[in-house]
């Protein structure tokens, strides 16, 4: 096994630095087959530390909340010029906070001509030079925003999920297929695809290290997530907007918005997305919005392998975030971990070592910082990166899932991949909006 | 050594040259030749259907803002340098010299050969993806993106004609756009009627729709009992066509003729929805549980449901099963008469019209169909069939208005044939051997459950086989349905069938009240 798993010889890596230079980098995503010996080895990923000197980039960022702002920072410090030169809120007070952080923090000055508020900001956005735009809005708003920047020729990075309905799921995949055509780069904020540690182990086991993959699980259970109450002098869209992961119609119930993430590991590593769902679900403790506060879905993929996901926002019950494949010869934590099926190590990630010599459990570069330097190069390299379809089938998945606990129903990817449902006003604007915090019961109850 | 093999191979370089530059010449002959026979007005030299021409230079593939001219073969044959080029050119070319010299070209139906069917197998998918690469481009439509997006997920299953049907020639009646103008259609009649018909006793009586200037004859057909299906050994039969049983009907009402586009139009007019409601959420064949009050009828189409073949009193088409019941409870709303569809054993009963022959006029199926080798050959006998039924051998592959055949015992028009009538019944293959075997079953009503419903009579495109009486089939809701670019997809109308109507019942004695 040892061996099987333990490739980094001298060849394969002389082989991986020749390819690396006849294609440049191709991002944490693409990895180079490192031999073509008949039997299967781990490929070894090659990342960039930095992303490569080229073309200057400006950069756009949509949505200024926190992990905006975030993003746009780790924009600038992916690698030389790389600027971000224009920003857009629905909020005047998100975008000033921001321009803040940026300012404080970078000794970036954004210019008032280039900072835009309001529901159109985004248009504006993308209406300046920028080469790239970072979507970073509540999922809800993610397809018009996507599909306004790749017509406009904007390489993207866009945060999870990518939708909250069927539709919007839809719009994604088919502007997806938009930027492949136009030669544009996509990202989409599903960092683990850039994290070492995933994306070492996925390459053992997509070599065969625990054979074939026969179950899954996964899990997103953790403290409540915030809320924010309604203000006197808010309209409903205001304090929808400013409260948006506790509302379907915005964040797809966390289900989509955060447990999506693990769904998404399971999808990339079984090369696959669940065809149908059984799930339920329930809300205990959310003090706003209409969401659930904890999910169970049981996932069948078409080869009939069950996924079994779990995922929870309550405080004071037993975390964990993580997820699980068990195959025919052993089982993997996805992250950093193989082992046989009795749980003996198989083989570990090596962590970098910190100063005292011991494994730092640290990945050397930040998935978030990761991300984006692989989309610098991508770009610089004029390498393929488009993960758009990928997370739009992801977010489906979720989406599937969630129909599913709400209505009871098994649900089907074909009854998503026809679905018309359509979530939130067709035009968002400040005012009322004509949707109630009713919670979704499923099933039928006993007569009274 | 080397030497002496070199010495023995010279005499054959004078071969090999000679045979060389032979080579070379015919190449560029028969690369001569294969340009020349693939212009535009070689083509058009032979191909006696100038109209295809004057359309063609009206399409979008030859007139368009970019000027690129697609020519003939560029959609007609494989696209060059692929295995089928000139396989299918030699096909093509032969067939195309052999119609020249031996057949009509004047009695060709050229309209018929630019319906989707027939259209496919004159053009080649892989030549329009050829020019095509880019199903994406930066410009498309919302439409369009989902559209591709569908296309691509079903490939094998679709072809690009389903929904470009008319870019290579130009057509009036294909529109890629909601036609919310179809509702509006002039109504040629200045009667309007006020009230329904009265219904005074068992007989033939013309209903009356209240607000239009629409009206149609509804025939009294006694009860009685028949045997219903056909015998083993008769020709065309299908599986499902036994075993034969007994069965007793009480006496109905049955409209004379197919429901014409005029009678569907009054109830789009009157109806029609725009945008899509709670309803549009509803999928299949089964009923709905809906009780709405007020009738919310069909959604506007996609393209021309006349298939551009005419309305009038031409029958309607591509109408779902629920349309068609939404019709029924809209017309028995304005009547005040219970009109409902059929159910199957009082479709057959009234097609054979006290018959138990194949037909309800003398006839072998052998005679009249296609599918036998021997009438390839020498031509299939159409004088008795081609008089009663709108069947593949007499139809130009579309729907005939009514008045073109002649009535069965009943005074029924179109039983067999025009279009495919949907019944109530949900369709099971196996639904007579359920039935009792000895004692007659009275007014049976088909499986209790199902997914899809019985279609019976054939239609324009089928063969005589199929428009037997006691022919059966059922409607394919997902497949009548895999083009339609809507999500979700209509449950007014099927985006890819033509070939299904209905007609209308009522029981006797009347229920309702306004008798």
């Amino acid at each position: 096994m040892d061996q099987q798993t333990k490739t980094t010889d001298r060849r394969s890596f002389l082989k991986g630095t020749a390819s690396m230079a006849a294609l440049g980098a191709l991002g944490a995503g693409a990895i180079l087959k490192a031999c073509s010996d008949s039997r299967p080895k781990a490929a070894v990923p090659v990342f960039y530390d930095q992303a490569p000197e080229g073309k200057a980039l400006k950069a756009g960022l949509i949505g200024c909340g926190g992990r905006g702002t975030g993003a746009a920072i780790n924009f600038l410090n992916a690698g030389p010029g790389l600027e971000v030169t224009a920003l857009g809120d629905v909020f005047p007070d998100r975008l000033e906070r921001c321009r803040r952080e940026l300012r404080e923090r970078q000794g970036v000055e954004v210019p008032d001509e280039k900072c835009f508020t309001g529901f159109d900001a985004y248009q504006h956005v993308i209406a300046t030079d920028v080469d790239v735009v970072l979507l970073a809005t509540p999922p809800y708003f993610r397809p018009s925003h996507f599909d306004a920047a790749v017509r406009a020729r904007k390489h993207v990075f866009m945060e999870k999920p990518v939708a909250v309905d069927p539709v919007g799921a839809r719009a994604i995949m088919a502007a997806a297929r938009m930027a492949d055509a136009a030669g544009l780069k996509v990202v989409t904020g599903t960092q683990r695809h850039h994290q070492r540690d995933y994306v070492t182990t996925f390459e053992h086991i997509r070599a065969g290290a625990i054979g074939e993959l026969v179950a899954a699980n996964c899990y997103w259970n953790q403290s409540q997530l915030w809320h924010v109450a309604r203000q006197a002098g808010w309209t409903d869209m205001e304090a929808m907007l400013r409260d948006w992961v506790n509302w379907n119609w915005l964040s797809g119930d966390h289900i989509v918005e955060q447990h999506m993430h693990n769904i998404d590991v399971i999808n990339w590593f079984t090369g696959k997305h669940p065809v149908k769902a059984t799930g339920f679900g329930g809300r205990h403790r959310r003090r706003t919005g209409d969401q659930y506060d904890f999910f169970s879905v049981d996932f069948v993929f078409d080869d009939g392998m069950h996924l079994h996901s779990m995922c929870r926002q309550i405080d004071g019950c037993a975390n964990n975030v993580s997820e699980r494949i068990t195959g025919s010869k052993g089982r993997t934590n996805c992250q950093n971990r193989i082992e046989d099926l009795q749980g003996n190590l198989l083989w570990e990630y090596a962590y970098p070592l910190d100063g005292a010599g011991q494994p730092t459990r640290q990945v050397s570069v930040s998935p978030y910082d990761q991300e984006v330097i692989d989309l610098v190069a991508a770009i610089r390299n004029d390498t393929p990166l488009n993960e758009a379809e990928a997370c739009a089938v992801s977010t489906m998945a979720a989406i599937m899932g969630r129909v599913s606990a709400y209505t009871g129903r098994e649900v089907t990817w074909e009854e998503m991949m026809n679905s018309g449902m359509r979530l939130g006003p067709e035009e968002p604007a400040m005012g009322p909006v004509a949707i109630s915090a009713q919670v979704p019961v499923p099933g039928t109850g006993p007569e009274a | 050594m080397p030497i002496e093999r070199q010495d023995k191979r010279r005499p054959y370089r004078r071969y090999l040259v000679t045979g060389f530059l032979a080579g070379m010449a015919l190449i560029v002959l028969s690369g001569q030749f294969i340009a020349y026979t693939s212009t535009d007005s070689f083509c058009m030299s032979c191909h006696v259907h100038p109209h295809a021409e004057d359309n063609w230079r009206l399409s979008t593939h030859y007139d368009n803002p970019s000027g690129i001219v697609v020519h003939c073969v560029q959609c007609h044959l494989p696209p060059p340098g692929t295995l089928g080029h000139l396989t299918a050119k030699a096909v093509t070319g032969a067939r195309d010299v052999y119609g020249m010299l031996f057949k009509d070209t004047d009695a060709i139906d050229w309209e018929a050969k630019r319906q989707l069917e027939q259209a496919v197998r004159h053009t080649y998918e892989a030549s329009c993806i050829a020019c095509h690469q880019n199903l994406f481009p930066l410009q498309l439509s919302e439409e369009g993106l989902h559209a591709h997006l569908y296309y691509t997920d079903r490939q094998d299953e679709l072809n690009c004609l389903n929904c470009h049907l008319h870019v290579g020639h130009y057509s009036e009646v294909a529109q890629q756009t909601i036609d919310f103008g179809l509702g509006q259609l002039e109504q040629a009649t200045t009667v309007i009627y006020q009230e329904a018909a009265r219904v005074e006793g068992f007989e033939r009586f013309t209903e009356t729709i209240p607000g239009t200037g629409v009206s149609f004859d509804m025939l009294p057909i006694p009860g009685g009992r028949f045997q219903i299906g056909s015998p083993a050994g008769e020709p065309g039969r299908g599986p499902d066509e036994g075993p034969l049983r007994e069965v007793e009907l009480g006496p109905f009402f049955l409209a004379e003729v197919e429901v014409t586009w005029d009678m569907y139009m009054a109830f789009f007019r009157e109806t029609v929805s725009e945008g899509r409601t709670e309803a549009g959420s509803y999928v299949g064949t089964g009923p709905r549980a809906d009780g709405v009050d007020a009738i919310s009828g069909p959604t506007p189409p996609w393209g021309s449901p006349d298939q551009g073949w005419g309305w009038g009193d031409r029958p309607a088409i591509t109408m779902t099963y629920h349309a068609a019941e939404t019709f029924c409870r809209w017309l028995g709303m304005k009547t005040g008469k219970d009109y409902r569809l059929p159910t199957e054993a009082e479709w057959e009963y009234a097609a054979r019209g006290g018959t138990s022959s194949p037909y309800f006029f003398e006839g072998d199926p052998r005679r009249f169909t296609r599918e036998s080798l021997r009438n390839r050959l020498f031509g299939a006998d159409t004088t008795t069939i081609g008089t009663y039924v709108v069947y593949r051998g007499n139809s130009a592959s579309r729907t005939q208005p009514p008045g073109r055949v002649k009535a069965n015992p009943f005074g029924l028009k179109n039983m067999l044939g025009n279009v495919w009538e949907f019944c109530s019944d949900f369709y099971a293959p196996e639904t007579y051997a359920h039935y009792p075997e000895g004692s007659p079953v009275r007014n049976p009503q088909g499986p209790p459950s199902g997914t899809e419903r019985v279609i019976r009579g054939g239609s324009f495109r089928s063969d005589a086989y199929q428009v037997r009486t006691a022919s059966r089939s059922h409607t394919r809701h997902d497949d009548w349905l895999i083009t339609d670019p809507q999500i979700p997809k209509s449950i007014w109308w099927y985006s890819d069938n033509n070939e299904v109507g209905f007609r209308l019942a009522i029981s006797w004695p009347m229920d309702s009240t306004n008798q």
